[in-house]
């Protein structure tokens, strides 16, 4: 879970807006701390022009940070593709707009009829199969909104406020901040951190660490930094870090945060 | 039809002057045109006929047969489009009707959990296994579905494709996405990287290389003792997808028959299979359709070793070499 000082609003726009999937998607997406808006339909009989108008109408009034779209609007013929027709829309009003296309035709040749006839290819647009877990729904949309929260929370048991630069350690007895990490351990902790809220397996190169190297040795005295951090989240928590745990070395070109559970 | 009825006769009547001609030549011919030339013609004339009137004979049986013959390809041709159009309406719409129900019962799952969650009842262990178990079983699912598309698609005969601008970086991070829950479920790793970091883009197609990657991937995540990387990289034409496990790995008895449609190492052990065996033959027949390669190598040093990576190497741009380094 993550907070933020400034709420994400995320529109949701989808004719199977109570189905379970959606709401699940939903609840994980308020579980991020994202306050999420779907579009209700007012009456029975809807169409796709209705879905087009209200949400055509909620981004103009409440300008969300991102849209997450169906494509299909019902069987009717005219809905079928409604929600490639609306996304030309968004996009002709609202190029900057991300907007994650929620469907079944992920693939396929409607997907290309959307891409080639519409969208430039690098568009705010991608596309979501509707089988996809709300994990990788909310993942693909912290990529396409791109802004890291304040508060980045690192599994159940250890939260980075980046604003005030502190680490804190949930255990059973309570929430205590872990003094030892500051400065350059920060630095290094919240390289890893961010790169893991937008792409959980990706790897920070040594590269990226390079500027917190010091010494003769470089990469040394990073693996001394990490070393110190992992100790000293551990004593906080109660527990010690093998090689394989919070984080690991990968084939000696980089690191990954692996928070635990 | 008619013309080549027309052709026939025609061709007929000349050939029937032409000997009539040739043989009256000796009774006739120098009485009739010696005071016209010098050389006697009728023979020459009935010589020429003759020529013309086999030649309209021949063409008239052979042009028809030609028709007729490019006709057929031409019909058989459009039967096979029309073919590979209809199987792949049907397969859209077995696509969506098979998705809908899953969403449902996924949707329903995902309820569950958020439900025993709120309710204190999620520290079920068995329950929340059952409840892992069912969702474990969409990749599963996105994947066969995906495979099924592409096969349809390379059988179709015009599977031709233009390259388009990809970020291939971002198509390896999704794909890790997706096996991310499923390689934690099983306590496994799952980490990639792109040399250079900044990777760029390449020409290709995105669609076909989520495909292959994820195909290997979903393989790599089933074999691994604990840890699975995706590494990136490229040289002056090409760029390479390595995907490796840290399992017992591909056996070289094996290797050669890896990417044979359906073969598994079940078959060669006359076991009962426990996958289709296409998977790996779709992401091989796709990499050499777009003009590249999906190789398996041994990773380590060792005899009694068998650890495998597989290899993934695509144009960088389409017909480029050295350029496309520089995109």
């Amino acid at each position: 879970m993550t907070e933020s000082k400034f709420q994400r609003n995320i529109l949701i726009v989808d004719d199977e807006w109570n189905s379970t999937i959606v709401r699940s998607v939903r609840n994980r997406l308020d579980e991020e701390g994202w306050r999420t808006r779907v579009i209700v339909p007012f009456d029975f009989v809807v169409t796709g022009d209705d879905f087009e108008a209200e949400a055509l109408y909620a981004i103009e009034e409440e300008a969300p940070d991102g849209v997450v779209l169906d494509v299909r609007f019902g069987e009717s013929k005219d809905d079928r593709f409604k929600g490639l027709a609306i996304l030309q829309k968004i996009v002709h009003r609202h190029p900057q707009l991300p907007v994650l296309m929620f469907t079944q035709y992920v693939q396929g040749p409607d997907r290309e009829t959307a891409v080639r006839g519409t969208l430039k290819w690098d568009a705010q647009v991608d596309f979501i199969d509707k089988l996809a877990s709300p994990e990788e729904v909310v993942m693909r949309l912290r990529r396409m909104i791109g802004i890291t929260p304040d508060n980045i929370r690192l599994g159940s048991k250890i939260t980075m406020d980046t604003a005030n630069q502190v680490v804190y350690a949930h255990t059973e007895s309570g929430t205590a901040p872990v003094t030892e990490i500051q400065g350059i351990r920060f630095e290094i902790l919240q390289e890893l951190a961010t790169t893991w809220y937008r792409s959980p397996g990706e790897l920070v190169p040594f590269s990226r660490l390079m500027r917190y190297m010091e010494g003769e040795d470089p990469r040394a005295s990073i693996r001394v930094r990490i070393r110190e951090i992992k100790v000293a989240i551990g004593k906080a928590m109660g527990i010690r870090f093998g090689a394989g745990d919070l984080i690991i070395n990968i084939r000696d070109r980089g690191y990954r945060l692996v928070p635990p559970d | 039809m008619v013309g080549g009825v027309l052709a026939r006769v025609a061709g007929l009547v000349i050939a029937v002057a032409a000997i009539g001609c040739l043989a009256l030549a000796p009774l006739i011919g120098e009485a009739l045109f010696a005071n016209v030339w010098g050389v006697e013609p009728l023979t020459y004339i009935g010589a020429a006929l003759l020529v013309v009137g086999l030649a309209a004979l021949a063409l008239s049986y052979a042009v028809p047969q030609a028709l007729h013959r490019r006709n057929g390809n031409g019909k058989a041709q459009r039967d096979m489009d029309d073919w590979s159009r209809v199987t792949q309406q049907y397969f859209e719409l077995f696509d969506h009707d098979l998705g809908r129900p899953l969403r449902r019962i996924l949707g329903k799952e995902r309820e569950l959990r958020a439900f025993l969650r709120a309710a204190e009842h999620g520290n079920s262990q068995e329950v929340a296994e059952l409840l892992d178990e069912i969702e474990m079983q969409a990749p599963n699912f996105r994947l066969m579905m995906s495979n099924i598309r592409v096969l349809i698609q390379l059988e179709a005969p015009d599977a031709s494709y233009a390259p388009q601008p990809v970020e291939v970086s971002a198509v390896v991070q999704r794909i890790v996405d997706r096996y991310m829950p499923i390689a934690s479920e099983a306590n496994k790793g799952i980490t990639w990287w792109a040399e250079p970091p900044e990777f760029g883009i390449v020409y290709s197609d995105s669609a076909a290389i989520e495909h292959i990657v994820t195909n290997l991937v979903d393989n790599a995540i089933r074999f691994a003792d604990s840890q699975v990387e995706v590494r990136l990289s490229r040289d002056d034409a090409r760029f390479f997808v390595q995907v490796w496990d840290d399992g017992p790995g591909v056996a070289a008895r094996y290797r050669r028959h890896i990417f044979d449609r359906g073969w598994t190492p079940a078959v060669a052990r006359r076991e009962e299979k426990t996958s289709s065996g296409l998977g790996l033959y779709i992401a091989h027949t796709l990499s050499v359709h777009y003009g590249g390669d999906l190789t398996i190598e041994k990773t380590t040093t060792s005899d009694s070793d068998d650890q495998t990576s597989f290899v993934l190497s695509l144009p960088l741009k389409e017909g480029v070499g050295a350029d496309a380094a520089n995109l």
